[in-house]
This record gives structure tokens, sequence and C-alpha cells, in this order.
């Protein structure tokens, strides 16, 4: 663990310029994913802003009335737990409360959640000597490794790496906003836009620029957002990253027919995934398993495989298929 | 006051309290003044040889006292060989002494140890040592290190090769029904929540105490004084709790030597807490293991032939061997012909040691797995086809088991778990949209014994303090001494103290094998003999005692805090008075420590059933266990509640085992890529149903006068091959190597 130095920051302002002000700084908010790679030697920060005081903890309604806006520091058991979130977008709460233990759960907060990092084996153990996302141009040991968990839609040769978050497959879905601050004003970044696929440079996971601060996030209205589901297949009953994840949202017509619907995948790439090929094979079509099964092969068509990790095609497109017909009310 | 019911009072933890208000104090948690860190460097490569190592600006952080290499480290006293046994030598399954050479042997071998003044002082100092390696191509699976392979003949001198009867012949015979089929099982990490830990402590330079979370004090002692060149006495260890061990703690790891030799180096005491990152590499593991079974049986199911070949790996810098063959099928079955062949490859991976069940855990499972797949290919029930193959006798050492109540196990496991409502057909049993599958395995583990003895002191006040060096893994064995104590000596239970964990008490061996309550159990009814003998000889040379001018032989205790006349109850003296007449606060009694009595004419080995439900969503097929039944059968049963929870705790294991459980390596470096408890999926209280326990039998005299043969290991054995015989009952699909992850049943 290297010497580094602590403070507090009074207020967002101050704690945006003290990261301006010297190379190498990181905000600590939960600690729960940070605090664990500085032990590992992942992350060497020389300077820790401790933002966990400052008053962005809030769930609140959007001046529109039916919008919710969430403090980056509210804890991801509040969240999950707040009255607002489980009423207008159950999707969330699910997520939230699929993920981790109930204890980092407690310390998490939602803004560190977007900034999770890769649980890939090669990042998260300085012991290997590639990894493209730790040390670029390294190479990326998970290639021709271990490869179990790792992505099979969007990645790299420099990286196979995925996003371990399930508040950030829900967040895709729900189409939310991430409001950040920086040196000269505030910012919205769609969520779609806010982290990045791994491309040629998988050492920058997200677009948050290095002098920023992530204040809020903004769920917009979507009347059919209760009419929703996170589907999470792990290894284990409980406390385990997903294989794949599914949050899906539909909304049918009298007859059944789709007329809007959101799916996002976790656990198969280094972003979330939202499943456009998918949704736009379903739109207008009536709601049927094979159709649902269609789509989730029009989504996957894509996708390469590695050596374990190749299961993950077919998971994927049953999770398609059993998040979408529970959302549909088509489970016995 | 003799114990000769099956199942013992069902007494709660006499630690309970001290453990649930974290007053109970684990080894790295005693407070030494001037506790300095040690923290280690590890290699990142497999095999080669070091060519440099740069320490310069480890050295200079503030703090730092001492970083040593392989270059600068004082040398250990004796040669490293291997020691076998819980005798009394101690165990390193590790034979190479730490930075003793510049030699990389595997991957995550300590190459440096820092020691500093705080632990992050240790830890930042660690990430600076600059390590140059001339790299070799590492040997890192069976297949590389074929020519390596080696077929030991013992295996802690019991014969692990055997040959009964011919059964290459059976297997070639066409009017039999046979199968033959190849079961995997991964590298499994033991991770007790207690990760390995030790305090160095020099007092002077001749006299060393060391509070180790070990499962074996006395055998830490005597390598650490053999290793030191320190007179016996000279080194003490304390160890009053350990946080589950499972194995990884019975051997002496080297971050205990590393401690010792930092301390004495550094000049202070020297704390190293093995994290859990290094729990992976430096603490063993289980080895992967590759198991072909070949059975043979006549249509009416009677077996003519079974034979196990297994292969596992070791490191190359030990020699612990997994006997997976002959410590399941070797005993299990009754069969005119056995074979088992096991084969060790040495590998450029970390070493691996015991882990509860060596051998019999993934035997069983190979072994119970292939029993299934007969009983399908003869259309025979599965319970039955075992019933059909009962050994009376052990199998391949033909004398008669003792105490045998396995066909009763079966039976009662099968009432209770409803086994007659089950359809044999695959995937004919459904709950709405899951596939339902019942599978059921037989467990076994052998009743081992080793030496003991035990110091009682009985005062005045009726109450007893009871010391030996034995050990409480969080199995309960402080209330299980406790009990046996007030049981032999005629005590209240609430009046015994039992202390262990210490190299001061009389000998206990390691806590290994499931044999401490049987063994420490006999030293204590050694020395409750002895005790009483002691009373008897005051009593009868005071003329106020009833039992004046009886001859001693005659005496013994008869009721709670009373010895009198056997034949003659009538006549009887209580403790209380004896030692009060003699102006005796109290009297004290030491037990000898001997080499255990051999029984040749009998076997001595425990058994069981386990029955288990799982249900599985045909679309996203992960397995869950939704029932498990396990009857157990170890001679007597001390403690009701404690044995209880042992057998939770290894069913709880062994669904780990069959489900969730793999250290997987990276085949470049030959560094494990599981190496946290994210990673590594132990079952948590999700994964894990209501396990219900029972226990048939009779208390096993023949065997030790306690008449238990031990309870720590037999709940793992077993249980995985039951679990994966459900799974195939419920989906058609047979895994055949663990865990059964979900992508294995798409």
């Amino acid at each position: 663990m290297n010497p580094f130095t602590y403070s507090r920051a009074a207020d967002a302002a101050e704690a945006v310029s003290a990261l301006s002000a010297k190379p190498h700084t990181k905000f600590l908010g939960g600690g729960t994913n940070l605090i664990d790679l500085m032990k590992m030697g992942v992350e060497t920060p020389a300077q820790l802003i401790d933002i966990g005081r400052l008053p962005m903890a809030q769930v609140e309604e959007l001046p529109d009335g039916k919008g919710i806006r969430i403090g980056a520091l509210a804890r991801n058991s509040d969240v999950a737990e707040h009255a607002l979130i489980q009423q207008r977008y159950p999707l969330l709460s699910q997520a939230l409360l699929a993920g981790a233990s109930p204890q980092l759960r407690n310390m998490a907060t939602v803004g560190g959640n977007l900034m999770q990092r890769t649980r890939c084996y090669y990042f998260y153990d300085p012991a290997f000597p590639q990894c493209n996302k730790r040390n670029p141009g390294s190479g990326c040991g998970a290639l021709k490794g271990y490869n179990r968990i790792h992505a099979i839609l969007g990645q790299s040769e420099q990286c196979i790496a995925t996003n371990p978050s399930d508040m950030n497959v829900a967040l895709a879905a729900l189409e939310a906003v991430i409001r950040v601050q920086g040196p000269k004003g505030e910012r919205e970044i769609p969520i779609a836009d806010f982290h990045r696929l791994p491309g040629t440079t998988p050492n920058v996971d997200t677009n948050l620029k290095e002098d920023e601060l992530i204040t809020a996030v903004d769920l917009p209205a979507m009347p059919f957002a209760t009419r929703s589901h996170y589907l999470k297949v792990r290894d284990r009953a409980s406390y385990a990253f997903a294989i794949v994840s599914v949050a899906a949202a539909i909304e049918m017509d009298a007859g059944k027919k789709i007329t809007a619907v959101r799916i996002a995948l976790g656990g198969v790439a280094h972003k979330p995934w939202r499943a456009k090929k998918a949704e736009q094979q379903l739109m207008g079509k009536d709601a049927d398993e094979k159709v649902f099964r269609a789509a989730a092969e029009a989504e996957l068509a894509a996708a390469k495989g590695y050596e374990h990790n190749s299961f993950k095609i077919e998971l994927a497109k049953r999770s398609i298929v059993r998040a979408l017909t529970t959302v549909a009310g088509m489970n016995s | 006051m003799s114990a000769t019911t099956l199942i013992g009072p069902a007494r709660s933890r006499v630690d309970g309290r001290l453990k649930v208000t974290g007053a109970a104090k684990y080894s790295v948690e005693f407070e030494v003044p001037k506790c300095a860190y040690g923290w280690t460097v590890e290699s990142n490569i497999a095999k080669g040889k070091i060519t440099a190592i740069e320490t310069k600006a480890a050295q200079a952080v503030p703090g730092v006292l001492a970083v040593l290499t392989h270059l600068n480290m004082p040398k250990f006293k004796e040669a490293p060989k291997k020691e076998g046994g819980g005798g009394g030598a101690g165990i390193r399954n590790e034979e190479r002494f730490p930075l003793s050479d510049d030699g990389v042997y595997y991957a995550g071998q300590y190459v440096a140890l820092v020691v500093a003044e705080t632990i992050e002082q240790a830890r930042h100092a660690a990430s600076l040592v600059r390590v140059s390696y001339a790299p070799e191509e590492p040997l890192l699976t069976m297949e590389a290190a074929v020519r390596k392979a080696d077929k030991p003949k013992k295996n802690n001198d019991t014969p692990v090769q055997i040959n009964k009867g011919d059964v290459a012949t059976a297997l070639k015979d066409a009017s039999l029904v046979k199968i033959e089929q190849t079961y995997i099982t991964p590298t499994e990490t033991h991770n007790p929540i207690e990760m390995s830990g030790t305090i160095a402590h020099w007092e002077d330079d001749q006299k060393l105490t060391l509070y180790d979370a070990t499962q074996f004090v006395k055998g830490v002692q005597n390598i650490l004084a053999r290793s030191l060149g320190l007179e016996l006495e000279n080194v003490r260890i304390i160890c009053p709790f350990v946080g589950g061990a499972f194995g990884c703690k019975g051997a002496v790891w080297m971050h205990v030597l590393l401690a010792a030799m930092g301390s004495k180096v550094a000049g202070v005491p020297v704390k190293m807490h093995v994290t859990r990152r290094n729990m992976f590499v430096g603490a063993g593991h289980r080895t992967p293991t590759r198991q072909t079974l070949s059975l043979a049986a006549t249509k009416d199911g009677k077996l003519q032939a079974i034979q196990h070949v297994s292969e596992t790996l070791t490191s190359p810098v030990g020699q612990f061997t997994e006997s997976c063959g002959s410590r399941s099928t070797g005993v299990m079955y009754e069969s005119p012909s056995i074979r088992v062949e096991e084969t060790v490859y040495p590998v450029n991976v970390s070493t691996p040691t015991f882990m509860r069940a060596p051998g019999e855990c993934p035997g069983t499972y190979a072994l119970e797995c292939a029993m299934d797949e007969l009983a399908i290919a003869l259309k025979m029930d599965p319970v039955a086809l075992r019933l059909a193959n009962h050994a009376d006798n052990h199998p391949t050492k033909n004398v008669p088991f003792s105490a045998k109540h396995l066909r009763e196990a079966y039976q009662l496991g099968a009432e209770k778990f409803g086994w007659s409502k089950r359809n044999p057909e695959l995937r004919s049993m459904r709950d709405g949209d899951l596939l339902v599958g019942w599978g059921m395995a037989t467990a076994t583990y052998p009743a081992h014994k080793m030496s003991a003895a035990a110091k009682v002191i009985l005062r005045a006040d009726n109450s007893a303090t009871v010391q030996c060096a034995t050990h409480d893994l969080g199995t309960g064995a402080y209330t299980a001494f406790t009990q046996i104590s007030s049981e032999q000596l005629g005590v209240p239970f609430e009046k015994v103290t039992f202390e262990l964990g210490k190299s001061d008490f009389p000998f206990g061996p390691v806590a290994g094998g499931s044999n401490s309550t049987g063994t420490v159990g006999t030293a204590i009814h050694e020395a409750a003999v002895l005790l009483h003998k002691a009373l008897a000889e005051l009593a009868v040379k005071d003329s106020k005692s009833p039992l004046y001018n009886t001859k001693i032989e005659e005496i013994g205790m008869v009721a709670e805090g009373r010895i009198g006349i056997v034949t003659d109850q009538t006549k009887s003296d209580s403790y209380a008075d004896i030692l009060k007449r003699a102006g005796r606060d109290s009297i004290e009694v030491q037990s000898e420590q001997k080499p255990p009595e051999e029984n040749k004419k009998q076997a001595f080995q425990s058994w069981g059933a386990h029955f288990c439900e799982v249900k599985i969503d045909p679309l996203l097929p992960r397995v869950q266990v939704t029932r498990v039944v396990s009857v157990m059968n170890c001679g007597r049963i001390v403690s009701a509640k404690t044995a209880r929870s042992q057998i939770m705790g290894g069913v709880t294991m062994g669904i780990g085992m069959a489900l969730t459980e793999e250290t997987s390596y990276d085949p470049a470096t030959g560094l494990p890529v599981i190496r946290n408890l994210a990673d590594y999926h132990v079952p948590t209280n999700a994964d894990v149903p209501e396990i219900d326990v029972s226990f048939v039998g009779e208390p096993d005299f023949a065997f030790n006068p306690i008449g238990a043969r031990g309870m720590g290991e037999i709940g793992i054995t077993g249980i995985a091959a039951a679990i994966a015989n459900a799974v195939y009952h419920a989906t058609g699909k047979r895994v055949r190597d663990l865990p059964i992850t979900p992508d294995k049943l798409i």
C-alpha cells in the first residue's frame, strides 16, 4: 500500500478543486472497492479526498414530479429500500439488492458503484504481468488465460474485462442521466455514454473527466418502469457477481403487442450492455416466447466467446427470454 | 457414571459466551509489547532462479527493521526432511526451508520478508522489493509432468497400491454389467474464517514463545526447536482458540519459520498474519484429482470387480499425497477383486496438504458416483445396490468391522427422506417448472487412534481442572472434553475446567484424522482411573473412611463425586471428604503418553448415508440443494450439539465442493486466479438447506474406552456424490467434473 495523504472536503466545489490541484488524487466514498484495490496495489493514489460527509445522499423527486434524483453518496442499501425507488423503479431496487452483501451495500455509494472497477483476475492482482487496463501496453492476460467471467460483447483484443455492477445494468435500462461537476460547472452524461468499451484504451473505464465529481443520478420518468425485472444468474445463491444478468422492462397493449421495451445485459461486456438490437426486433410484435428468443438471437449474433466463457452466449439468450417472459407476465 | 448411551448430553458450548462477545483470543490477537510486523514478497513465476533482488528502496522506508532474502537469511539448523504423522515429530508438508536458496519451485513462493514497526510500513516496503528471475518452463499439469509420475507404495505407512483377486479377468467378463468413467475434482482451498498467523517472541536468544494458529501445538514446538537449535522446553506454543482449520493448520508452513527467524534478526517480536490472498498458496490446498472407476457386477448387483485409478498432484518441495482409492474403494464394498492404483505428479504449484477427509472425500465422490451409474445400468435402486454389496468384513484386510451399523444408516436415512417415493426415471420429478432430483451416497471415514496424556487437578471443593495440549478448531472440543472429563472423573460438568492449546500441557496429538475426541478422551479416562486410585490410596489408610483397609483393586467410582467398593456400593466415600480428612486442598495426577494399543483382529471405521434433493431451473440451470438427510454411525456421540454441528459443517463444505468451490490457475504463470472470498465460492446461507442429522449404532468400546470413533471429517465424504447423483436424476445429464456450475448443465 502506497503512502497517501487524506483530507476531507467541505463542499463539492472544494472537492473538485482539490482534485485538479494535485495529480493522482482520488475521491473516497464508501471505500468498498477503492480501499481493496489500494491494498492490492492496483490503485496507488497519492491523495484521498473523503467526500463521505458532503450533503449528496438524498433521494428526491425531480421538479417534473415524475422522475427521481439520487444523490451520488446515497448508500446502496438506502436507495434499494427507499419507498420512491421501490414504487417507481423497482428494477433498480432489485438490482441493488442482488449485488454484494448487506454489509457492502450499507457502505457502497451510488457514485462509487458507477465507478466500480472490473473483477478481471488479471487486473485485480498485480502479480500478473499482463493487463492493459492496469498497465497499458503490457497485454491482456485473460485473452489466453482463465476467462470464465469475461466479456462476449463489445470487447477488444486489448481487453475482455466486464463491468461487475448490477446497479449499472438497471441504470442502463432506465436511461439514467449522470450529473457531474467539474471546475467549469455541471454537466450531464447519459448512462449509455458514461461507461466505455475497451477499444485500444481499456485503461479508461468511463467518460468522466479526471477533474469531475459525480453529484447525482437522475432517473427520468418512465411510465412502464414498474413492469420490470432484474434477473441475475450467478454461481451461488447469494454474494456472487453475475455471470449474466438482464434488466428488462416492457409495455404492451391490450392485445399483447409490445409498445415499449428496454433490455440491458450485465456480466457480458466492458459496460452495461443495452440490447438495442433485441429491443428493435421486439417493437410492435406480439409478446411470445419465440419472438423473445429471436430477439435474443439477434442481440447475441455478434457475440464471441473464449476458452472458458462461451457458455455465456447461450446463457445470455436464455436469460433474455426468461426476463421478458417474466415482465410480460407469461411465467407460471 | 459410565457413558454407555449412544448419544451424550446436548451441552451448549462452554466457550460460547467468550466467542460471541469477542473475548476469545486468537493467535494474532495476543498483545506482545513492541511487536513488529512481517510482510512477504512472493514469486510471480512458477519455476526458475532468482538472479537479483533489489532491497535498497525497501530498507529505506521508515520503520523497516529487516529485509530478508535468500542472500542474508540465517540458516535453519536441520536439513529439511519429511516429518510424518501426528506422533509428536510435527508435520512439514513443505520440506524446503523458506528463503533457503535462489530456486523458485512454484508461483507465489515467498522470496523475501520485510519486518517493520507497522503493518503499513512493512506492506509498502515489500512492494518496493524488486526481484529478477531467470525463468524456466514450469510443469503445471499432469500431462506436462507425466515423466515425473510416481506410484508411491505407501502413504503414512499404509499401502496404497492394492491388488486383491483378478480384476482384469472380471472386467473382461461379458456376462457382467460394467461401467467405466473418469471423474475430476479441482483444486479446493480450505478458507477457514481465521487466516493462519503467528506472533514470534524471543524472550532471550535461547527462549522462544509462539502464538500460533495451529492444529498441533506439540508438533510446532518440536519443529521449531529442531529448526532453530533450541531445547524443546525453551519453545512454547500458545493457541487457545482456532477459527477453523480443516487441515490447513496441521503442518508448519513457511510463515511460521519466517516469523521466528524474522523476529530473531530484527530483535523484536514479529507478527505475521497470512493474507487471505496468500492462504491460496502458503497454507496448502486440496490437490485436483482425476479418478477412473471401473466396476463389474452380476445382473443381480453383486460386485465382482472394482478398479480405482487415481491421479493427483504434489509440489516439487513436498511429498504430500491424496490417497483417493485406498481410502474409499479400499474399505467400502465387498468384492472378490479390488484394484487400487495411485499416481502422483510433482508440478510447479504450491504444496498441497490435508483438507477435511484427505483421500476419503474425493475418493468417495468418484466411487459413489460410479455406484450410481452402475445402479442405473443394472436398473437397480441405488440403496439396494449398496446393501447388496455391504462389507461385513474389511474388504482388503479381511477382518470384521467393529460396531458397524451402515445398514441401519441407509434404512433410517431412506425413511426420513421418503426415498420410497422416488421415481427412478430421469427428469420425472418436478416442482412446478423446476426439475427435482433425489440422490444418495455412502459416507465413510476411518477411526484413527493416536497417543495423548492428560493432567487432572481435583480440589476439595469438588472442582477439577483437566489439561492436555490438544486443540479446539471451532469444533466444540472444549465442550466435548469438559463432558468426557465430567463423566470420567465424576465431577459435575459446571465444575470442570478443561484447558488446551499450550505446549506446556501433557502431550496432545495433531487435531487431524478425526482422532481428538477418542484419543484425548482415552487420556482423560486413563487419568480418571489414576485419580480414583490416588483417592482410594488416601481413603484405605484413613480410619475414618468407610473404605478403611479395603483393597485398592476393589475400589472405583460409584457415583458422581464418590469412590466405593464396586461390588458393594453401600461402602463409599466422597472425594471432598477424603481430601479434607487428609488435609489436602487438591490432588493431582497425570496419565502417561504411550503408543496406542493396536487391535488387529478388527477394523475400525465410521459410516454414514447422505440423501439429498436438488431443484434446478431447466432454462437457467443453477443447482439448489433443497433437502439433506444424513445418518451417521461413528460409535459414541459424546456431545450431541457439537457432533450435529460437525456433520452440518461437513455437509455444507460438501455442498461447496459439489457446486461452487474451485481454485483455478492461470495457465501461463501458474498463479491462482482465485484468491479471495468473493471469487472462491464457499456456500452462503442461501445455498444451504435444513440439514437433518441423525446417529445410529452403539458406542465402539472395542476401539477405545470412550466408545467414540470421531466426527470431524465423515460429514464431507459422499455428499458431493449424493448431490451429483441427484443432479443426474433431475436432469439426465451426468456431470463428472466438479464443481457442477450452471455452464456445465446448459
